[in-house]
């Protein structure tokens, strides 16, 4: 049989057959698993602050930034849509007018909404469709200067500022723009108000304002309460906060909150420029406490008074909480906790080269997560990245 | 594409089947030949050949589908697109070769292992139109070094000629890919810092076989020569190596963070070469002690 010249052939067919099987296939169109994606503008002097991402319906992802004018010291609105396989779709400068913007971006049958500033101060709800073709604006029940919002149980939640009464304002605001509100006091004086002023023209400390809802009714905001960057428990109707934790004055407080059950939450706190991470800490939610006395994981690798990121999710059937910060070193940190026990359970750097900066982190409908963030390309241009890890590369940080 | 090329295969050497049975069919008895010279001829028509050959390559790629990291939001990406460079950069190779010969046709196992070289350039320039001296010019270069086993089967057909014998050669082959590294080197032209400011960053050098796909393969074409010297054969050899699978590795994209972050990323890619090796041939079969093995007709 061996000796029939045939049957080498035909084993030569089959050597080739599996050759042909043991070699990499090319990349189907869509790579949407994972990913990284720097959006480039060619202008020298552009520059780009991702405030918030959200997946689109069709797969996609909307970056919601601010961007530098020339005309102003706020900061002007950039809208960009990549596909779901991170490239670039489509983008929407905003005029000079709207200003500001503030995350979360929200999407709500079909359009994507967030609040945003008008130049005389005044804080509007804007809207704009998945495929960026045209914006429209609701003035916000005449609130002003729009720190933090929320969206829960059809209103928005939207922590503000204003300067007359000079008083941290909470409100609840429909999608029409109209609005309830509750106001606390910042303190008196000039001197109070100056952080917070400088916060909205980017002449000073960048403030991690935020609101969440924890029950039906109560309600936190971190932000300024009686001369301190404080997290403030509140049911919006009495005129005195339920609970306050203090930081210290505008040196220190939450650079970070998310409610996980009871009075336990994910917190990260600034404290003089020292970074801590606190994934499972039980804050009082009634009568003054202090931030001061939180000490968990001491985070030195972190800039000082990090921009901070909290994601819960669940990955490979664990819920953990998943922390984004940027690093001395230029990247972008991922530091993964189990959030029942607070356990660390591992770490993940973004970026290499040029510097990245968080802007936020967000679960994809695949299992997998997408940090958006800034980089600086070349090491001064500030652009857009959207950095997507796929399910099995996170499912490595929790095993 | 893939599937076409071994089909075409298939066929080719299912053709070869019928082709060599009629041709035997066709071949004429020699009752009327002396049985020592038929012996002669009879072993000559058979023979093992050991040996071994090395030389020089340079390589091309072919972008089956191109990927970046940058994206561009406000010009065309193909102004940033990868230019590679074309049969330029030299690598190596290094094979061993058992080959067994018959009525002029020769099959070739040549285990080979060879270091490939290639490189491309992507440019990026940032400018401020109401202002020539902000602009800031750079040229990204990423090399790429790349080892493969290659496992190649050949089949050669000699041509004509005695002492020099000229063949031709078509085969088709697996690679293996044993390591890889990158390196990537930014230069640069900076207008904006008060004068015309040339620059060179210490390059990003990295470990890269991750990114490269465990195994590619491809067709073999040639041409070369034997040169008879004795007992040996000595073997001057072209090879073009016409890569048919993607050599980049798909899953592995994006997993370097270093070549991440400085904006580089591979494409889908096929790699094609032209190797020209020197070598000679050790003959397994002798008829007697002073017995030449070349062919002596």
């Amino acid at each position: 049989m061996l000796q029939n010249p045939f049957i080498y052939r035909a084993l030569l067919v089959l050597i080739m057959a599996l050759l042909v099987q043991c070699s990499e296939d090319p990349a189907s169109d869509t790579q949407t698993e994972k990913f990284t994606s720097i959006y480039d503008n060619r202008k020298f002097n552009a520059t780009y602050v991702p405030i918030d991402v959200q997946q689109t319906p069709d797969g996609g992802y909307l970056v919601l930034s601010a961007r530098k004018l020339t005309s102003s010291n706020y900061s002007g609105i950039h809208l960009l849509k990549a596909d779901a396989s991170g490239n670039f779709v489509r983008e929407m400068e905003v005029g000079d007018t709207l200003t500001n913007p503030v995350a979360r971006l929200t999407l709500i049958n079909d359009r994507f909404y967030f609040f945003c500033m008008s130049t005389n101060t005044t804080a509007l709800l804007a809207s704009v469709d998945e495929n960026l073709d045209a914006l429209s604006t609701t003035n916000a029940g005449g609130l002003t200067y729009p720190a933090a919002t929320m969206y829960s149980d059809n209103f928005f939640y939207l922590l503000s500022y204003n300067n007359e009464s000079k008083e941290s304002v909470i409100s609840r605001v429909g999608l029409d723009g109209s609005s309830a509100s509750k106001g606390y006091t910042i303190g008196v004086g000039e001197d109070v108000e100056e952080p917070i002023i400088n916060h909205y023209l980017h002449n000073g400390k960048h403030f991690p304002f935020d609101i969440g809802k924890i029950s039906a009714n109560l309600y936190y905001f971190n932000g300024f309460f009686d001369y301190t960057f404080s997290l403030v428990f509140t049911d919006m109707s009495a005129d005195a906060p339920l609970g306050v934790v203090a930081g210290q004055h505008d040196d220190g407080g939450f650079s970070a909150v998310a409610h996980l059950n009871g009075s336990n939450f994910a917190t990260a706190r600034f404290n003089f420029g020292d970074n801590f991470l606190l994934p499972r800490t039980a804050l009082a939610m009634s009568g003054p406490s202090s931030s001061t006395g939180l000490n968990d994981h001491a985070l030195p690798e972190l800039v000082p008074n990090a921009k901070v990121k909290i994601l819960r999710a669940t990955i490979d059937n664990k819920n953990v909480i998943i922390y984004a910060s940027d690093t001395k070193s230029g990247q972008i940190g991922l530091f993964f906790y189990d959030e029942a026990t607070g356990e660390f359970l591992s770490a993940r750097y973004l970026g290499f080269a040029n510097p990245f900066e968080i802007g936020n982190v967000i679960s994809t409908t695949d299992g997998g997560v997408a940090v958006c963030g800034t980089t600086y390309l070349s090491g001064r241009f500030p652009r857009i990245c959207i950095i997507k890890l796929s399910k099995e590369d996170v499912a490595e940080n929790v095993e | 594409m893939k599937r076409f090329y071994f089909v075409l295969l298939c066929c080719l050497i299912l053709g070869m089947q019928a082709y060599g049975q009629d041709k035997k069919k066709r071949t004429p008895t020699t009752f009327n030949k002396q049985k020592k010279t038929k012996e002669n001829d009879q072993f000559l028509q058979k023979q093992w050949w050991l040996g071994f050959k090395g030389g020089a390559n340079v390589s091309k790629i072919d972008v089956e589908s191109a990927y970046a990291i940058y994206s561009p939001i406000n010009y065309d990406a193909a102004e940033t697109g990868k230019q590679y460079d074309e049969f330029k950069h030299p690598g190596s190779q290094f094979s061993f070769e058992v080959s067994f010969y018959f009525k002029g046709f020769t099959a070739s196992f040549q285990p080979t292992f060879q270091h490939s070289r290639f490189r491309y350039t992507t440019d990026y320039t940032w400018n401020n139109s109401e202002d020539a001296s902000e602009m800031l010019q750079t040229t990204y270069a990423s090399e790429q070094k790349v080892n493969h086993l290659l496992l190649p089967l050949i089949l050669k057909y000699e041509v004509i000629g005695n002492k020099l014998r000229p063949y031709i050669q078509v085969g088709v082959f697996q690679a293996i890919c044993l390591d890889a590294s990158k390196s990537i080197t930014v230069t640069g032209i900076d207008y904006a810092s008060g004068g015309t400011n040339e620059f060179e960053r210490d390059p990003i050098v990295v470990g890269a076989k991750d990114l490269f796909a465990k195994y590619y393969w491809g067709l073999i074409g040639g041409a070369g020569v034997y040169y008879n010297l004795g007992n040996v054969r000595l073997n001057l050899d072209i090879q073009y190596k016409h890569g048919l699978s993607n050599i980049a590795s798909v899953e592995n994209r994006y997993d370097n963070d270093m070549l991440v972050g400085a904006g580089d990323v591979l494409d889908d890619m096929n790699l094609n070469s032209v190797a020209v090796s020197v070598g000679c041939l050790f003959p397994m079969r002798f008829l007697t002690s002073g017995f030449k093995s070349l062919d002596r007709k």
